[in-house]
C-alpha cells in the first residue's frame, strides 16, 4: 500500500526536478492543482490549458496544471514548455513506463502543491467553467466531489452506455448515489490518495471506493462539452472489462479484510448441494440399487470438491491478511477541528458550514 | 507516546456510537467506580456517532482532563474502534467495556485484582444475564461452546465486552474484521496471554437498542473457522492443508481401487464404461493436488512475512524468579 513512489515520474519540463522531502512539504502552497492524466485519445495539451486556465485564473483560486504523460505522448508535451516558458502555471511529467491510469495518478500526486486535486481526462468533457463546483465542495468539506455530465445532450447510444454501466454497479455494489462515475472530472482532498490505495484501472471506480469506504463524495452536475457530444462504441472486450472491473471492485471493498466470508459462502453451498446428492445416491445404494454407472456421482462429488477448494483459497487468504493485519491502518481519526480554514475565510465565497459529525 | 507510558495507570476504552442518552452516565459511573487514588483515563472512541455524542464528549473531557475522547472520521464499527482505542491509550493496564452502561464499572477493581494475581487478560461473565433466550442467549451460549473447543481458550462468554488486558498484550493485538468478538483466543494466539475469567454484573439496556440480531450467525461461523486457521495454523498452513489433501487422495484411492478390481474381475463391465468411478478417481486426485499446492502457498506467505519482521516473533516469559 505505499501510496505514492514519486520515482515513477520524471519532471521533463524546464524547472527543476522537486527531491522527495520539497514534494511533501510544497504540499498545500497552493489552493488547487489541476491533474490533467494525459493517457487514452488525447486532445491538443496547449488548447485544453487555453480552455481549463482562464476560469481558474479568473476565480481567484492558487493554481498550476499538472500534466502527466504516458512516454509515447512525449511530443505533445512539446506545445506546453513554450507556455510554460512564458510564465504560465504548468507542470509536466513522464512516466518512464506504460502506467495505467490509476498509477498515473497515484505516481502525480505527490508532486501536486494542491490542497484540493483535481483531476480530469486530456479532452474535453466537460465546460471549463464547471470545474469551480467542484473545488468549491472540496474546500467546503466534501472528501470527493464528482462531475456528472447532466443535463446530457450527446447521443442516446452514448447515454445508454452510461446508464447500463450504473445499472450493473448498482447491481453488483448496490451503489445508486452515484450516476456518472466515470466521468474522470473530480476533485478531492490532496491527502486522500494517502489513504484510498488506487492502482490498476480503479481509477474510473475512485469515487465508488471513496463512497463505499464511507468517504463523504458528493456529485456535481456539469454542463457537457461540445466534444464529449460524439458517440462512441467500443469493442465488445472493453465492456467485458469493465464488468469484470466492477467484481474486483465489490470483490475488494467488500471482502479484502475477511476473504473466507466470500469463497467459504460460496463453498459451503457447492460443499453441501454435492453433499446432499452424493447423501441421496448413498441411500440409494442401500436399497440396492447400482451407482457405479450414474453421471450423478460425479456431479455431487465435482460439486463437493469445487466447494472444498474454494474454502481452502478463502482459508489462504485469511492467512494473508492475518499476518499483515498489524501493517494496515483499519480506522481513520477525524482530521483537522471541523473549523472553517484561514483561506476559506480569505477567499469570501462559499463560506462552509462548520462540520457536525453527522456524516 | 510511549514518553507517557506508565504515568497513567489505567486506561479505559469505551467504544461509543450514537449513545448521547447515555454518555454522561457512564462517565459519571466510571468517575465514581474508580474515584480519584487510581490514576486512570476514560478514552471515549466515538465511532461516527450522528447524534451528538461526539460533542458531549468533547464537553465532558473539557471539564475533567482524564476523560480523552478519540473521534473517528466514519463509522468503522466495533473493531476498528477498539483498535484505536488500544493504539490510543496510554495505561499500564487497559480496560475495554460497553458504552450502553450494559457493564458496571464498580467490577472494573475485580478484573483489576485478578490481573495481579498474574494474569495478562482477565474477560468478564455475565451472571444473571439481562437478554432475551432465543435470540440472545442460546446463539451466543453456542458460539462460547464452540469457541472453547476450537481454541482450548477456556472462555465462557466472549461477548462480554467487559475485558482488562496488559498493556503488553493490546500491543500485540491487532484486530480486524469482526475479531473483535474472540479477542481473548487471538490474544492467546498472537501473544500466548494468560487468560482469567472473573463475574460480573449486567444490566440491562436502558436506552437504544441493541445493535445485533440473529443474521451474524453465517458470520460469526465463518470467523470461527478464520479463528481457528489463525490458533491452530497461523505458523504452519502446510499441516492442515496436506490432511485435507490426503483425505482427497484416500477418496481417489477408493475409486481407483474399485475400477481396478472390476476390471480385471469383469463383474460390472457397464460401470467401466461409464467411467464414472474413473473420473472420480482423478477428480479426488485433482483435489488432493490442488489443496497440497494451497498449503505451499500458505507457507510461502508466513515465510514472507517473517523475513519482513524485524520485531521479534515469539514472546517468552520468564516463570521462576
Amino acid at each position: 500500500m505505499s501510496p505514492a513512489s514519486p520515482e515513477l515520474v520524471t519532471q521533463v519540463t524546464s524547472a527543476t526536478a522537486p527531491g522527495e522531502t520539497e514534494i511533501r512539504e510544497a504540499r498545500g502552497t497552493l489552493d488547487v492543482s489541476v491533474v490533467v492524466l494525459v493517457s487514452e485519445r488525447p486532445a491538443s495539451l496547449a488548447e485544453l490549458y487555453r480552455e481549463y486556465g482562464p476560469p481558474l485564473a479568473r476565480s481567484g483560486f492558487s493554481y498550476e496544471f499538472v500534466f502527466v504523460l504516458e512516454p509515447w505522448n512525449h511530443e505533445r508535451a512539446l506545445p506546453l514548455e513554450s507556455l510554460q516558458a512564458a510564465g504560465e502555471p504548468i507542470r509536466v511529467f513522464e512516466a518512464g513506463q506504460t502506467l495505467s491510469e490509476a498509477s498515473l495518478l497515484v505516481a502525480a500526486a505527490p508532486a501536486c502543491r494542491g490542497r484540493v486535486l483535481l483531476t480530469m481526462p486530456a479532452y474535453q468533457r466537460v465546460k471549463a467553467a464547471s470545474l469551480l463546483p467542484l473545488i468549491r465542495r472540496v474546500r467546503a468539506g466534501a472528501d470527493l466531489a464528482v462531475a456528472r455530465r447532466w443535463p446530457r445532450q450527446d447521443s442516446s447510444i452514448n447515454r445508454f452506455q452510461t446508464r447500463l454501466f450504473h445499472a450493473a454497479m448498482a447491481g453488483v455494489l448496490g451503489t445508486r448515489e452515484l450516476h456518472d462515475v466515470a466521468s474522470g472530472v473530480r476533485a478531492m482532498r490532496a491527502d486522500l490518495l494517502d489513504e484510498l490505495p488506487l492502482y490498476g484501472d480503479l481509477s474510473r471506480f475512485l469515487p465508488i471506493v471513496a463512497l463505499k469506504e464511507g468517504y463523504r463524495v458528493e456529485e456535481v452536475d456539469a454542463e457537457q462539452h461540445a466534444e464529449d457530444l460524439r458517440t462512441r462504441v467500443y469493442g465488445p472486450g472493453i465492456y467485458v472489462r469493465r464488468l469484470i472491473d466492477l467484481l474486483g471492485v465489490f470483490f475488494v471493498v467488500r471482502f479484502s479484510y475477511k476473504p473466507l466470508r466470500f469463497f467459504g459462502l460460496i463453498g459451503s453451498a457447492l460443499t453441501l448441494v454435492g453433499s446432499l446428492i452424493l447423501a441421496v445416491l448413498f441411500v440409494q445404494k442401500l436399497g440396492g440399487q447400482g451407482i457405479a454407472d450414474r453421471p450423478l456421482l460425479l456431479l455431487g462429488l465435482l460439486l463437493a470438491m469445487f466447494g472444498v477448494q474454494a474454502i481452502g483459497l478463502g482459508l489462504v487468504g485469511e492467512i494473508i491478511v492475518h499476518l499483515n493485519a498489524a501493517d494496515r491502518p483499519i480506522y481513520r481519526l477525524r482530521q483537522g477541528n471541523g473549523e472553517a480554514s484561514e483561506a476559506e475565510a480569505r477567499m469570501g465565497e462559499e463560506v462552509p458550514g462548520k462540520r457536525e459529525d453527522t456524516h | 507516546m510511549a514518553n507517557m507510558t506508565g504515568r497513567v495507570r489505567l486506561s479505559v476504552v469505551v467504544p461509543v456510537f450514537n449513545e448521547s442518552e447515555s454518555l454522561t452516565r457512564l462517565v459519571e459511573s466510571v468517575r465514581e467506580a474508580l474515584g480519584s487514588e487510581l490514576d486512570w483515563e476514560l478514552l471515549l472512541v466515538n465511532d461516527g456517532s450522528t447524534d451528538g455524542t461526539g460533542k458531549l464528549a468533547d464537553r465532558l473531557s473539557g471539564e475533567d482532563p482524564r476523560i480523552r475522547p478519540l473521534h473517528l472520521a466514519r463509522n468503522f464499527g466495533q473493531t476498528a474502534a477498539l483498535q484505536a482505542g488500544f493504539e490510543n491509550a496510554v495505561g499500564e493496564v487497559v480496560v475495554t467495556m460497553d458504552g450502553d452502561l450494559q457493564n458496571d464499572p464498580a467490577d472494573i477493581p475485580n478484573l483489576l485484582a485478578k490481573l495481579d494475581e498474574g494474569y495478562d487478560l482477565v474477560a468478564g461473565y455475565r451472571v444473571s444475564r439481562q437478554d432475551t433466550l432465543v435470540t440472545r442467549k442460546v446463539p451466543s451460549a453456542a458460539a462460547n461452546a464452540l469457541i472453547r473447543r476450537l481454541t482450548g481458550v477456556p472462555i465462557r462468554d466472549n461477548g462480554c465486552s467487559l475485558k482488562a488486558y496488559r498493556r503488553e498484550v493490546v500491543e500485540r493485538l491487532h484486530l480486524y474484521s469482526d475479531l473483535h468478538r474472540f479477542i481473548p483466543a487471538v490474544a492467546a494466539a498472537t501473544s500466548g496471554a494468560r487468560v482469567a475469567e472473573v463475574p460480573v454484573r449486567h444490566h440491562s439496556r436502558k436506552f437504544g437498542r441493541s445493535k445485533y440480531g440473529l443474521s451474524r450467525v453465517w458470520k460469526v461461523l465463518a470467523d470461527l473457522l478464520t479463528l481457528k486457521m489463525i490458533h491452530t495454523f497461523r505458523e504452519r498452513p502446510l499441516p492442515l492443508f496436506t490432511a485435507g489433501a490426503l483425505m482427497a487422495v484416500g477418496i481417489g484411492l477408493f475409486f481407483a481401487a474399485y475400477t481396478v478390481i472390476a476390471a480385471i474381475t469383469f463383474q460390472r463391465p457397464e460401470a467401466i464404461r461409464a467411467l464414472v468411478f474413473p473420473s472420480a478417481a482423478l477428480l479426488a486426485f485433482g483435489l488432493g493436488f490442488y489443496l497440497f499446492a494451497l498449503g505451499l502457498v500458505g507457507e510461502v506467505a508466513v515465510r514472507d512475512r517473517r523475513l519482513r519482521d524485524s520485531e521479534e516473533r515469539f514472546v517468552l516469559k520468564e516463570i521462576t524468579t
